[in-house]
């Protein structure tokens, strides 16, 4: 205690603050492969800037939220754009974060950092919870049917899933108590969570440290080298999302009609593997195997170990794990899109 | 070793374990009033007879959406006389169409399928598609739904 009253005696809130930023990073974070987390980061930041732009013309009514976007999209002054990049920033953030998330699997650098993939992989779930709850927002035919689906989905979950699913909605039905709610997790509750999710994640590289890689000894400063490094691959991210903006403006779909299913409710790419899993696998087993995918995923970095303690070479098997997820996703994916 | 270095007294303990266990009871209290206002109350549900048509309208072979007290119904003949099917798909609650041409009810959801007495015949559907109540008065017919 008297040490560190000493220490903030000596030391200048400025000294400080350099003290924290300023930490050794290991060189091998050079290759880009293993500085995707920063990227993600950016693309949150642009979807979080552009979220709150939106939420300024945005109405969460039933007939007046499809109208409001209409507008945002084709009357309001650059609304294309700003509704096309926060489109475009969720997109590659659940790319970047699932390829983030691979690399690390595959490199097995959770292993002395599980509170790290820990927090990382609640990241991810939100981050997908907000894709979901931002697509039903538009309120055309896919955010209609996408909510009636998920919010029965959830109900046939065990336990606690009848209960959690009339939470949700706000009702036995989808109304419009459930498109504000959907709003609610959208813009207040899942962002605080995100922004929770990812202070904790950086403090906890800070506290942990960056994992070890085998051969990679060197380090270097956070500041500049580092930081500039970020600094380069956000701007050329932000020119890249410019341009797919410019040339793929936003669309949207028919307006959302209760009355009757639209012939395509396909939901985004990112949940097209698990739409088409749904629809092929019988239903229970389908939901059991999701929540049974999603735990071991969670739990991983533990699963790892105890299979180290009895001998088995991971690397190899989550090469071979890595390699199967990633066949089984784009191939599911692909077979939604293409068929 | 040998020497427990027990500094906290047992009346301080259990002022503590008390202190703790009525914090715990107040916020478990209020988290539970919480989730129970975001909870809409339950409405006690009632079943009424509305009137739909007469014979003369519903003798078509073709099915006949309608929605009534915010159920979504299809009338269709059936083997066993007219009969109203909900269109809730009984997979993840889509609705489903009548293909006429196939006699079959189509979820395009995840490609439920219906045959024309509401059996699930193939795709994720668990069972045949629910069905109200029709009752026949004279030359009026009644469908039996749920009203708020």
């Amino acid at each position: 205690m008297e040490t560190a009253i000493e220490e903030i005696k000596v030391k200048s809130l400025k000294d400080r603050v350099i003290d924290l930023i300023q930490e050794d990073v290991p060189d091998y974070l050079n290759k880009f492969v293993y500085c995707m987390g920063a990227t993600p980061l950016v693309l949150f930041l642009v979807a979080l800037a552009t979220g709150i732009l939106m939420t300024f013309y945005y109405i969460p009514y039933p007939d007046k939220a499809y109208a409001s976007v209409e507008a945002i999209t084709h009357d309001i002054y650059l609304g294309w754009f700003i509704r096309g990049l926060h489109k475009l920033s969720v997109n590659l953030m659940i790319f970047t974060l699932f390829l983030h998330a691979l690399r690390v699997f595959i490199t097995r650098a959770y292993s002395a950092g599980e509170l790290k993939w820990l927090i990382g992989a609640l990241l991810l779930f939100t981050t997908l919870g907000m894709g979901f709850t931002g697509y039903a927002l538009v309120y055309d035919q896919v955010s209609y049917w996408g909510m009636t689906v998920v919010m029965n989905m959830i109900e046939e979950m065990p336990v606690a899933g009848p209960a959690m699913a009339y939470l949700l909605r706000g009702g036995a039905e989808v109304s419009e108590i459930t498109l504000l709610r959907l709003y609610d997790l959208h813009t207040k509750l899942l962002p605080v969570l995100l922004i929770l999710c990812i202070a904790a994640h950086i403090a906890a590289i800070r506290i942990i440290d960056f994992a070890k890689m085998k051969d990679e000894k060197g380090v270097h400063l956070f500041y500049p080298e580092h930081a500039l490094k970020v600094g380069l691959v956000a701007v050329g991210i932000f020119v890249v999302m410019v341009n797919l903006v410019m040339i793929f403006p936003p669309a949207i779909g028919q307006m959302a009609n209760p009355l009757e299913v639209a012939s395509n409710v396909a939901p985004p790419w990112y949940f097209s593997a698990v739409y088409k899993w749904i629809t092929i696998a019988p239903r229970q087993s389908a939901l059991f195997a999701l929540l049974l995918f999603s735990a071991l995923f969670v739990l991983y970095p533990y699963i790892d170990r105890f299979l180290v303690q009895r001998g088995f070479r991971m690397e190899r098997i989550n090469i071979v794990l890595g390699t199967a997820a990633v066949s089984a996703f784009a191939a599911l994916t692909l077979w939604n899109v293409l068929f | 070793m040998g020497v427990i270095n027990d500094n906290i007294s047992r009346r301080k303990f259990l002022s503590g374990a008390f202190m703790t266990l009525g914090l715990g009871f107040g916020l478990g209290m209020l988290g539970m009033r919480f989730m129970q206002f975001l909870s809409p109350t339950i409405k006690k549900q009632r079943f009424e007879e509305i009137l739909v048509g007469s014979v003369n309208d519903m003798s078509g072979d073709d099915a006949v959406p309608m929605e009534i007290a915010g159920s979504k119904i299809l009338f269709l003949k059936t083997d066993a006389g007219l009969a109203a099917f909900s269109r809730k798909c009984t997979d993840l609650g889509c609705l489903v169409g009548w293909d006429k041409s196939k006699e079959q009810f189509i979820c395009p959801c995840h490609q439920g399928v219906y045959d024309k007495n509401g059996k699930n015949i193939a795709g994720p559907p668990p069972r045949p598609l629910d069905r109200f109540p029709v009752v026949q008065k004279g030359d009026n017919i009644y469908v039996k739904v749920k009203v708020a």
